[in-house]
This record gives structure tokens, sequence and C-alpha cells, in this order.
């Protein structure tokens, strides 16, 4: 033993040093909380289609500076604006529609105006009702609203192209332009737009956290300089900060308490510093392990394994409880003695324990790889510190005091053994099957991704206020265009279109946004084109410009232009973001998203995607939300595997009644957990179904213990089981009040789950052979 | 620059009772009144050989809004509400711009009714206002006070001439272009608007 324990002290120290040094270079933890979803299995073209969009749309945002004064609103968003781009973390600021560029994007599109023509205008020529247009560039020309100029009644006489821009469709319907800037007037106040886009991803805890602290500062100033502005947010980040923020604090205040509270708790109990000090031995070595062995297995860790794993202390504290409250038993006098008392029970404990971890690796979230590592390797860090180091360090005599704290671990161990509580356990079993029962009836599965976040309430109301003043509605889902070239992939939109306008009229979606709806295809234009000459100029030119007095029209010097594509957008046009809609060009094609907003009929939008070949609708949260479904399923599995694989364990080590009489407890607790659950109206998913894989493990521990002990030593582990539980809940149990309700769902099937396991532990004690004789002999 | 010379002919149509307002200050267009009257236009397009004439009736309703109605060379007519403007050809819609797009034409119809009201704030914020004459026979030069509205640099200069009623309109744009337009038969009526008024505006609606 004395080598294994310096052995071990060795191994303590090498992880703790090789801590240190990641310490001393900087421990990053990896924040992208994308990471921690399954990647699409099966189609890597479609997941990198949601990275894209998820990287380009998830970095803009969009604000509303409102305020009941106009002029004050305007200061206030050119405040903000100027702001922005000086914080440096922005790529670019959208606010003012300076002249130029209106100007600027008038003269991109005016060499291809001959190919562009509003839908009105192309469906009036091909119905041949080209004297319409005639009419009305008459109307203009003559009527009191003097907008014709010479050089236009050369260049574009029947001023196709004015037409063309504004019937282009607006982003944000609701915005006008008013002296350069976008903005609406409601409720007395008028709001302005300030758009921009991040340089960092918004993801990134760091880039996260300087951002919106350098966003606060700007909004602080602003506010400062005009008082009763409203700032109206809208974009990823802000949301992803909230979040990280809430989980962070959640973190820290999970741990602190934790911490807190067994240490107090051991205090209490054991009256004795010592049983401290090994605890947090235990603890510690626990800890460090956990964090140099998952260092230098994956690299960087994940905050959320972090989470998960900083609660783990709860059960890592189970063996070395058993091993201290030992000392309650007065027949065992020496540390050595008390180590082989437990020994068997906790190395079956831990057994089972890593059992279930091992299962935790067969899931397939990225996250809970590192979680499996971090835990086991704490678990097994701590074990091996209480078998091998503590009772070195232990004091040697049995405890004094305790009597009462025995006597209160005896009453439930009485409960079930007891003859005279017969009826009360039948009673009791009643009871529990009827609240099953009723559980049952109400049991139900959300695997709703959407359900799962906890969105800022402020932010979301934000959001929906944002949206309704501008006149869009919000939504995830878009479509993917695949062409074998930007021309194949336009072509693909313009046939979608069709169908997407009489959908977005019928209310099936709110609205779409396609760079088609503002770049025609080539195919198009030279359609235009025709058309304009068939049906237009050919026929009526030369009447009007008589009509008009045109002299000799100077046939155009103008090369033939070739078509307008997306290649003539630049960065600083108003139309900047029909870029982000081009997510790939390269061999395999060219990749368009077309984004949806407000699906309502989601079947109707499916099924004009099927008529267009290369088109695909995508929808990222019902994605996700199939995905946990289908994982829901297999953590259930996993259940099942899980104790398939301890049950050799267990049988070889207490014969197959004894086996089925250990089982009792973690069967009863993972079964009636989601049912107790479901009465309290708490859905089961995915995480709940993960949660019961521990309790199944905890189970295991508490009914080993139990199995385990003797009559005179019965109480004693009675009391250790009891202290386990109180540690666990104080850890996982804690998650249960999370705000993430992935998180709290977690937590909570750990705390009934566990307390179950708990209440019927008892049962998996019985009488052997060995046990009835030495209660007859030794009695209490 | 649509709206911004319409803004300023209407808003000069309305001196008109400002002007009286000042010897009769009970002659402001209120509720239920019309005035209407007969408009030549003669237009100026640098380019073109010739200049565009046009002639017709206009009919500004109080508190519903504008048409203009162009008899010769064509039939066209143009209706202006606070929310829409509408262009006819031949009776029929040819062209509809919502106002919400191009604000500028809010603004304008914030001046109307101000106008209306007798309230001459609003046209002092877009113009300066340079007053000479009496009351038989006034001159008014509007210019432009915003420089850096695009819409506004289109136009250089509004000269107005009347009498009791606005008699003739001389708008010159930056570009050189510029219109003249003859006003002759003014009435204020307090009569119902006719069917077809009452269908043009019925079109105007957003």
């Amino acid at each position: 033993m004395r080598t294994a324990a310096l052995l071990w002290l060795v191994l303590v120290l090498a992880a703790a040093v090789y801590l240190g040094v990641r310490v001393a270079e900087g421990i990053q933890f990896q924040t992208d909380l994308t990471a921690l979803l399954p990647q699409e299995e099966r189609d890597p073209a479609v997941q990198q289609a949601k990275d894209r969009v998820t990287e380009l749309l998830g970095r803009r945002i969009v604000l509303l500076v409102g305020h009941a004064d106009r002029a004050a609103a305007r200061d206030a968003g050119a405040a903000l604006a100027e702001g922005l781009r000086r914080s440096g973390l922005v790529a670019s600021v959208d606010y003012e529609l300076r002249g130029d560029s209106l100007r600027r994007m008038g003269a991109t599109f005016f060499p291809y105006r001959s190919g562009l023509l509003s839908t009105a205008d192309r469906e009036r020529l091909q119905a041949g009702r080209g004297n319409e247009i005639v009419a009305r560039a008459l109307a203009t020309v003559f009527g009191p609203i003097g907008v014709a100029d010479g050089r236009l009644l050369q260049q574009d006489p029947f001023f196709l192209l004015p037409n063309y821009l504004a019937e282009l469709p607006r982003p944000l319907p609701r915005l006008t332009p008013d002296d350069g800037i976008l903005s609406v007037r409601d409720g007395g106040k008028t709001y302005v737009l300030v758009t921009a886009q991040l340089n960092g991803a918004p993801f990134a805890l760091t880039f996260q956290n300087q951002f919106i602290a350098s966003f606060d500062e700007i909004e602080r100033r602003v506010r400062q300089q005009s008082p009763g502005v409203d700032i109206l947010r809208l974009g990823v980040v802000f949301y992803a900060q909230a979040g990280s923020a809430a989980a962070t604090r959640e973190t820290s205040v999970i741990s602190t308490v934790s911490l807190i509270g067994t240490i107090v708790l051991v205090l209490v109990v054991f009256r004795a510093l010592r049983p401290l000090w090994m605890t947090l031995l235990a603890i510690g070595v626990g800890v460090v392990c956990a964090f140099a062995a998952g260092l230098w297995l994956f690299g960087a860790l994940h905050v959320v394994a972090l989470l998960f794993g900083t609660s783990l202390v709860g059960i890592a504290l189970d063996y070395c409880l058993q091993y201290l409250s030992a000392r309650f038993n007065p027949e065992l006098g020496t540390p050595m003695g008390r180590l082989r008392r437990v020994l068997p029970g906790i190395s079956i404990g831990i057994a089972t324990t890593l059992i279930g971890y091992v299962t935790l690796m067969f899931a397939p979230f990225p996250g809970l790889h590192q979680v499996a590592v971090f835990s086991a390797v704490g678990l097994s860090a701590s074990f091996a510190t209480v078998v091998l180091w503590l009772p070195r360090l232990d004091g040697a005599a049995p405890f004094g005091h305790g009597a009462k704290l025995l006597a209160a671990a005896a009453g439930l161990w009485s409960f079930w053994e007891e003859r005279r509580f017969r009826r009360w356990r039948a009673a009791a079993a009643g009871t529990i099957l009827v609240l099953a029962l009723l559980g049952a009836s109400q049991l139900v599965v959300d695997d709703d991704v959407r359900h799962l976040q906890a969105l800022s309430g402020s932010l979301r109301h934000q959001e929906a206020e944002l949206r309704r003043l501008a006149g869009i509605a919000g939504g995830t889902e878009f479509l993917l265009v695949h062409g074998a070239d930007e021309e194949g992939a336009l072509e693909a939109e313009e046939r979608l279109l069709g169908g997407l306008v009489h959908a977005a009229g019928d209310g099936a979606i709110a609205g779409f946004q396609a760079i088609a709806q503002y770049i025609p295809s080539a195919a198009r234009q030279r359609e235009n084109r025709a058309l304009v000459q068939e049906r237009l100029t050919g026929p009526f030119l030369p009447a009007y410009d008589q009509q008009l007095g045109i002299p000799d029209r100077t046939p155009s010097d103008e090369e033939e232009p070739g078509f307008l594509t997306l290649a003539a957008i630049d960065a600083g046009s108003p139309l900047s973001f029909l870029r982000d809609f081009d997510i790939e060009q390269g061999a395999g094609g060219v990749m368009h998203v077309v984004p949806l907003t407000g699906v309502a009929r989601e079947g109707e939008v499916r099924r004009i995607s099927e008529e267009v070949p290369g088109v695909r609708l995508i929808d990222p949260a019902g994605d996700t939300t199939r995905l946990l479904r289908a994982y829901r399923r297999r953590a259930v599995l996993l259940l099942a595997v899980s104790t398939v694989l301890m049950l050799p364990v267990v049988f070889w080590r207490y014969g197959l009644r004894g086996g089925m009489r250990v089982l009792v407890p973690p069967a009863v607790a993972v079964l009636l957990t989601p049912l107790l659950l479901a009465l309290a109206g708490i859905a089961f998913n995915f995480f709940a179904a993960m949660a019961l894989v521990l309790v199944l493990s905890v189970g295991f521990d508490y009914a080993v213990f139990c199995r385990e002990t003797d009559t005179g030593h019965r109480l004693v582990t009675m009391l250790g089981v009891w202290l386990a539980l109180v540690t666990t809940i104080l850890s996982f149990g804690l998650l249960a009040a999370s705000s993430v309700a992935a998180v709290r769902g977690f937590g909570m099937t750990l705390l009934v789950g566990t307390l179950v396991a708990f209440l019927v532990s008892p049962l998996a004690g019985g009488s052997t052979p060995n046990q009835s004789r030495l209660r007859r002999g030794i009695g209490r | 620059m649509i709206a911004r010379t319409l803004a300023a002919l209407v808003a000069v149509l309305l001196v008109v009772p400002w002007a009286l307002a000042q010897p009769l200050p009970g002659h402001q267009l209120s509720a239920g009144e019309t005035l209407g009257g007969r408009f030549v236009q003669v237009r100026h397009v640098a380019g073109l050989s010739a200049s565009l004439s046009s002639e017709g009736t206009f009919l500004l309703a109080a508190g519903k809004g504008l048409v203009w109605r162009t008899e010769q060379p064509f039939d066209t007519a143009v209706v202006m509400t606070p929310a829409v403007i509408v262009q006819l050809a031949e009776g029929r819609e040819v062209q509809r711009i919502l106002v919400a797009r191009l604000p500028f034409l809010a603004r304008f119809y914030t001046m109307l009714s101000g106008a209306l009201a007798g309230d001459w704030g609003a046209m002092a914020r877009e113009f300066s206002i340079d007053r000479q004459g009496g009351e038989g026979d006034w001159t008014i030069v509007l210019k432009p006070l915003d420089a850096g509205d695009p819409a506004a640099t289109q136009l250089q200069s509004i000269t107005a001439h009347g009498g009791r009623f606005l008699d003739s309109v001389e708008i010159h744009r930056a570009n050189g272009d510029w219109d003249h337009i003859d006003f002759s038969g003014q009435a204020i009526s307090s009569a119902p608007l006719t069917p077809d008024t009452v269908r043009l505006f019925g079109l105007a609606t957003p």
C-alpha cells in the first residue's frame, strides 16, 4: 500500500505541475456554444451552409434609436454610429444613406438599364401593353411634377430604370428614407436605423464581452447626450452574451454554494476539522487531476464541461463520506480497519459509476465527451485519494458523538425493515404507484430546441418592438439554392419567385429576400432587352420623340453592355446585404440563401422548394429539434445499456437474488423520476435522459453501500449515504435553479432521482445468512 | 424633387388665402371648401427642340388633396393626398407613389394642412420667403433653404405672382430647365365634390 500511495503522490504532483504550467501559459476555455451541438451527420454541404449563414447573418446587428424629437433621435443615431465605428469592433456601420451612395447605386445599374424591368413593366410588355408605359412616360413629362430632363429623355426615354429602382423591395418595409436616414415615426417618436456588421464571432466569449462592454459604454454616452432616448437592439451577439453571462454567474454561484454547503455540512456532522481537510483534499485532488487530464487530452476545455464537471464533486464525495462516516462505528478502531470495511462498497460503487460515465462517451455530443473524461478522471482520482491517502492521514479514534444522527439514520432503515411499518410501506407503495400512473398520463416529451434556450426577457421585448417598428418578422428558416454557376443559381431563384410571392401574399410566409429580386439573371436581362426593343422602343419611340420634340436621337455610343451581376454591388452600396446571401462560389458550384421570415405553413414552402431542382428548405431550429429527439431516444437506450453493463458486476458480487435487490433503488429512481417530474409539469427531453444515466450510477452507489453493510455498521452506512445525498443535492441539485431550461431539466431530474434513490436504498440491504446471525448475536 | 415642386406649387396656391387673410381674415380655405381653376403650363427642357405645353384644370379640396387634370395634349391626371400620389392616363391608373416611401411628401402635406389653418411657419422651414408688393399685386420669391437635401437642390427658385388669387408661377431648376404656369378662372366654392372627383380621391388611398 505504501508504494501505491507514494506512486499516487507522484502522479498527483505531476498532474499539479502540468496544470500549473498550463495555467501559467494562460488557459483558454472554449466558449463557442455552437460547438456543443452535434454536427449534421449526413450532409456536410448543408452544415457548411448553416455555419456560413450563422456567421454572416449572425454578425449583423440592427439598432433603432428613438426619441420624441426628430432632431434628437438623429443626433443620437449619429453618435451611436460614430461610437461603433470608433470601437474597432465592427467591420462596417450603416447609418446615413448619403446622397452620393444612392446616386452611385443608380450609376451602377445605369449601364444595364435596358435589361432591367420592374415586375409590373415586364408584365405589361409581355402582355403587349407597352402603350401603358408610353402613357405613363408622357404623363410624367407633361405633368406638374417635373422629373424629366434632357439627358434622361435621351438615355432612358420611358423611365424604365427609375421605375425599376422604385419598385425594388425594401428589406425593412416600414422604414423610409428621411433626409438620407432610414427612419419611421411611431407613437409620437421618431426612430432612426443604425446597422452594423461585427468583425468578430458572436459566440466567442471574449469577443462577446468585449463588444457588449464597448456597446454599453457607447450607449451610456448617447443617453447622457440625449436623455429620454430609446435604443432597441437586435442581434445574435446580444442574446449570446446575455446567455453566457447568466451561465457564468450561475456557475460561480453554484460552485460557491456547493463548496460552502459541503464545508458546513462536514463541520456540523463530524465536529472536527480533520474530516474537513480530508474532504477538501479528496475534492482538490479530483479537480486538479480532472483538469490536467482534460486539458492534456482535449487541449482546451469547454465551459459547459466545467459547469457539469465541477458539480461532479458531489458524487466524488460519496466515497470519501462513506470512509469518513465509518468513524462513527465504535467497532472500527483503526483507519485501516475502517478502510477495509468500506472498500468493497466503494469499489463496486465507483465501478458502476465509471460504467455510467463511459456510456456518456457514446453520446454524439462533443461536449459530453469532455464531461465524461473530466468526470471519470476526477472521480477516480478522488477514489484513489480516499483509498491510498486518507487512512494515513486519519486520526485514530472513532467519534464519540453522533448518537442523534445515527438514530435519525435508523429511522429510514427501520421503515423498510421492521414489521410494524408494513402498512405504511404498503401505503407508500400504493401512493407511489398512483403518482406514477398520474405522472405517466401527464408525461410530455418536448424536444423543441427553442424551449431550451433561456432568452433574456428584456432583449426579447426589444426584438419584438424592433420587428414591429421595422415591419419584419422573425425566423431562422431559409432556402438553399444551388446552381452550377451564378447564373444557374439566379435562374433557380427566379423560378422560385412566383411561388414565394404567392406564399407571401397568402400568409404562408411573412416575407423573403432573394438576390434575384434585385439582380435578374442574364437570361432574364436578355429577355427584357428583347421585350423592350420589340414591344416598346420599336413601335413607340419615333412617335414619342416627335411628340416631345426630341431631335435626332443620337445613337448611343455606349458599348453593348454585359449583364448586371452581383459583382457590381460593392461593400458601400445600400444593397450590400445581398452579398451575404451568396455564400459559396467555387468549383462545386454556387450557393445562395433565400432567408424566409414568419413561416406559418412549412408544407407549402417545402412544396415550392421541391418544384425547383437544386433548392432545399433548411430549418436549423427544426433540425436541431429533430436531432435532440433522436438523441433523446438514444440516451434512453444508453440507460438500458448502462444497466445491463452494471449487472454483471452486481450479480457477481451479490448473487442473483441479492443482485436483484440491489437493482431496486436505481431502477425505481430511474423509472419514477420522469413520472414525478411530469406531475410538476416538467417535460422529458434529452437532457433529462442524460441526467437519468447519472441517477442510475448514484442509485447503484447507494444501493451497493446499503448492501455491503452489516447490522453493526448499518446506521453508519446510512449516515454516509445521507451525507452523500445532501452533497449531491448541493452540487447537482442546484442546477435545478438554473435559468437555462436544458440545465434546469438536468438538475431537477438529478435532484428528484437521487432523493428517490436515497429513500428506497435500504431495500437493497438485505439479510444475508451472515448478517442475520450477526443481528441475533450483536443486536443494536 | 417631384414633391418639392408640387409642395412649392400647392403652398404657393395657398398664399392666396393668406394674402386674402390680411384684408379678409375669413377667406381661408375651411372644411368643405374647394379652390378650383384652370392652368396653362409651359415646360422648357434643355435638349428638346420645343417647349412642352399642357393645359387643364386643378382642384384643391380642403382636407382632402389636389387634383391636377391635364386636358391638352393628353388626358392625364395627378391626384395628390396626404398618403398617396396617383398618376392617371386616359382615366386609367399608370403610377402610384406612396408618400411613405418618399417622406418629404409627408412634410409637404404638413405644410399644406398648416397653411390651411393659416400657419405659415411650416413654409418658412423649407424656403426663404421674400414678399414684395401689396395685396392687389404681389410677388413672392421662394428659395430652398435646405442645401443638403438632394431633392431640394433640384429647385433653384420659385417665383409667384398674384393679386386676389395666384396668377402665375415660374419654377426654375438647377439644371437650367424651367416651367411657367399661368392660372385663370380661380374660384372658391362650397359646393360638394362631383362624383368623379370623389372617385379620384378614392383611388388615392393607400
